[in-house]
């Protein structure tokens, strides 16, 4: 699936690949594309930027440690990326309450 | 920690080159702050070993293997085309804090030099080069707002307005505003500095002035380098 498909959802999404624990830019991919059936299956080098872009809004903290010899930065979330992701999670299961209310009687993915 | 593929990178030299190779062609197209860059490109260095390294752990040769971690990553314009949004708001605050700091101490080093020489000739109306002194305070007056609005959307309340990172063009542009605004009033107190010491009536404290002069001809340097480098940035901004 492209990556233009997850526009406005991939903040999110990446969010909850944190709620277990902290996770490496690779990890979170991976989580990604094993969590969604392997339907998410976003280029790594711009899974990157985005979690750069999260960290710079608060809602994760990135640290370095060091692994197998090299410098690996991890991810996690902070209260505020939690928060983030509640809110998320309640709007995501409205709107989707609502389309499967609207859409339920017809076949899924619409047929032709 | 969860993650695939954890138990590290036993690639062949042929995978750390084409690895090596990849992250330079990223490098090349990154413009921001240098240790943001090479943080960058750390990150992405592990990240791809991690992914040479799972490939070879699902059974690909090393030259499948590096093929597919590099074209897993993705085409090396379009990752580093994706830090452009990040490293410009970096930048930009970086700019913003430069000058906001220097500008205290170059203001009271001409300060000191105005008081000890007897700056402006208020009493005897401006005439001259002194007509142009108007000009700093213009700079002033723009780079103010400028730089506070840079620092303003890059940090914490940027943040409460989700703008971080996705409206990068906004503290791109004011830090390239405040760096101009700060180059054209330190080469207006340059200029009238120079003109002052032509005359005939040079100033007569020369040391505040060197220090002053000196402390704008640094300052206005490193401005005009910095909003070269913020217009660079703002430039791959799409």
């Amino acid at each position: 699936m492209r990556a233009e498909v997850l526009k406005g959802h991939l903040d999110a999404l990446l969010l909850a690949t944190l709620a277990a624990g902290p996770r490496h830019g690779y990890a979170v991919k991976e989580a990604l594309r094993a969590g969604s059936g392997g339907r998410f299956d976003l280029p790594t080098g711009t899974v990157y930027p985005a979690l750069h872009r999260l960290e710079r809004a608060g809602l994760i903290r990135g640290s370095w440690s060091v692994v197998n010899g090299r410098r690996r930065r991890s991810y996690r979330l902070t209260p505020s990326g939690r928060r983030a992701l509640d809110q998320e999670r309640s709007a995501w299961q409205e709107f989707s309450t609502a389309v499967t209310a609207l859409l339920g009687g017809a076949p899924w993915p619409a047929q032709a | 920690m969860a993650g695939p593929g954890m138990s590290g990178c036993e690639c062949d030299e042929v995978g750390r080159d084409a690895v090596g190779a990849y992250l330079a062609a990223v490098a090349a197209q990154l413009t921001g702050p240098a240790p943001a860059r090479a943080a960058i490109t750390e990150e992405l260095r592990d990240g791809l070993l991690e992914t040479l390294a799972t490939h070879r752990a699902r059974g690909c040769t090393p030259q499948e293997a590096t093929e597919a971690a590099i074209a897993e990553f993705g085409d090396p314009a379009t990752v580093a085309a994706a830090f452009g949004p990040e490293l410009a708001v970096v930048q930009a605050r970086r700019v913003a804090l430069g000058l906001l700091a220097s500008g205290p101490l170059v203001g009271l080093a001409w300060l000191v030099a105005a008081a000890v020489n007897g700056w402006p000739p208020w009493r005897h109306q401006l005439a001259g080069l002194w007509l142009v002194l108007p000009l700093v305070g213009l700079a002033l007056v723009v780079a103010c707002p400028a730089l506070g609005l840079t620092i303003a959307v890059t940090g914490r309340l940027g943040r409460r307005l989700g703008w971080v990172g996705r409206r990068a063009s906004l503290p791109a542009t004011a830090a390239v505003v405040a760096g101009l605004a700060t180059v054209v009033a330190d080469l207006t107190l340059l200029a009238m500095m120079a003109g002052q010491a032509l005359t005939a009536s040079g100033p007569d404290g020369w040391a505040p002035v060197a220090i002053a002069a000196g402390a704008s001809l640094t300052r206005a340097t490193l401005a005009g380098r910095a909003t070269r480098r913020c217009l660079a940035t703002r430039a791959t901004l799409t």
